[in-house]
């Protein structure tokens, strides 16, 4: 099993870390081949440029500036991001890191003559993780529709093989989190992860 | 006068986004908004939410410092027009990083009671302008997040009187002639904004 774990978050020692620790325990009790990119450790430039957007449909040569992420995401085929939410979304690091990444004939293929719509590119992805972390409570992020998750679960998603497994966990009202929560919330992340990888 | 804050994120000059931006801008300048037109690329405006900021985030109002002319111009708008192209049924980074990093506790909203209120609320009208690359039908499918974010998020710590979403789907496959119809459109409703 080969594994990507896309992981963002500013600090070291935020309850995300503590996430992605548990993810990566979890893939390693598997046996699974890891590879983690750390965003903001890397410093991940997220801002797609003028220059990237000129040659957006000049496949491969638009792999270039991110050749190292292209390379991770064709090897992988099990995806997992972790991250916290902000205002209903992923940070503005990760969403660049789709944008620069998630380009023409690596994840999609363009629509042309015999198709009228993009068809998908990560088929080969059989399984997608998602682990986050909100502010907000469960009820007003239902309320707003879940636009993270479904920037994932479905945007993403829709672009992996079809038959995928998926795993969602995310914990709410972060700023008011009790530690026994925390720690279940960890709990439930090794489930979640220990089901996805079965 | 009244004020109006364009966010426009779109890294090239001739793309139909940019296209639309003159649109918004001149519309609204013709008709005697001052326009404050925040081009988020040539400002060259960085997304990325600190650690020191992340560290500081509920701190006010030193929070506020890292981003204080944005939070100024913010502050001073009667109405924000966003526009910007939909990728991966998001915000592209950099107008993302706007909502990380500039709408913080004590600017976009404030904590009364553990209850989290409104603090926008001078922003009497919203708009985003927006295009997609897929169909709307890929999007409803996706459950549409832009449009939600900005009809509901943007519009929760606003609470404006008008708030219109005007988005063209399926803009690579779109013909010159659906092209300049929804730039038409666009036009219309910032005359009548």
């Amino acid at each position: 099993m080969r594994a990507l774990v896309v992981y963002c978050h500013p600090r070291e020692g935020s309850f995300t870390s503590a996430v992605r620790d548990k993810v990566l325990d979890r893939l390693k009790a598997k046996g699974a081949e890891v590879r983690l990119t750390d965003l903001y450790a890397d410093g991940f430039d997220p801002v797609l440029s003028a220059s990237e957007h000129e040659g957006y449909l000049d496949c491969p040569k638009n792999v270039a500036p991110v050749a190292k992420d292209v390379e991770d995401i064709a090897w992988c085929e099990t995806l997992i991001f972790v991250y916290p939410t902000w205002w209903y979304g992923q940070p503005a690091m990760l969403k660049g890191w789709l944008d620069r990444v998630l380009l023409p004939d690596v994840a999609f293929l363009m629509p042309d003559e015999d198709n009228k719509t993009i068809r998908p590119g990560l088929q080969h992805i059989t399984r997608l993780g998602v682990f986050t972390t909100c502010g907000a409570s469960r009820w007003l992020t239902t309320l707003v529709g879940a636009p993270g998750r479904k920037t994932l679960l479905r945007g993403i998603g829709l672009l992996c093989a079809p038959r995928k497994r998926t795993a969602f966990a995310a914990h709410y009202l972060m700023d008011t989190a009790p530690r026994a929560s925390l720690e279940r919330h960890l709990d439930r992340v090794a489930r979640k992860m220990d089901k996805l990888l079965s | 006068m009244t004020r109006a804050l364009v966010l426009y994120a779109h890294p090239l000059d001739d793309s139909f986004a940019a296209s639309l931006h003159r649109t918004v801008v001149t519309t609204l300048d013709a008709r005697g908004w001052e326009v404050d037109d925040c081009d988020l690329y040539k400002e060259g405006f960085d997304p990325v939410l600190s650690a020191a900021e992340r560290q500081g985030y509920h701190d006010e109002p030193s929070n506020i410092v890292p981003v204080a002319s944005y939070v100024e111009r913010l502050r001073a708008a009667d109405a924000l027009v966003l526009c910007f192209p939909v990728w991966n049924f998001g915000y592209p980074a950099i107008l993302k990083g706007v909502f990380d990093r500039v709408f913080l506790p004590g600017v976009s909203f404030r904590l009364e009671d553990g209850f989290v209120k409104p603090n926008l609320t001078h922003i009497k009208k919203v708009a985003a302008v927006c295009t997609y690359g897929g169909t709307r039908l890929r999007a409803i499918g996706a459950g549409d997040p832009p449009r939600k974010i900005v009809t509901r998020h943007l519009w929760h710590v606003t609470r404006p009187t008008k708030l219109k979403y005007l988005a063209l789907y399926d803009m690579n496959r779109a013909t010159h002639d659906k092209r300049a119809a929804f730039e038409a459109r666009v036009a219309r409703e910032m005359e009548a904004f």
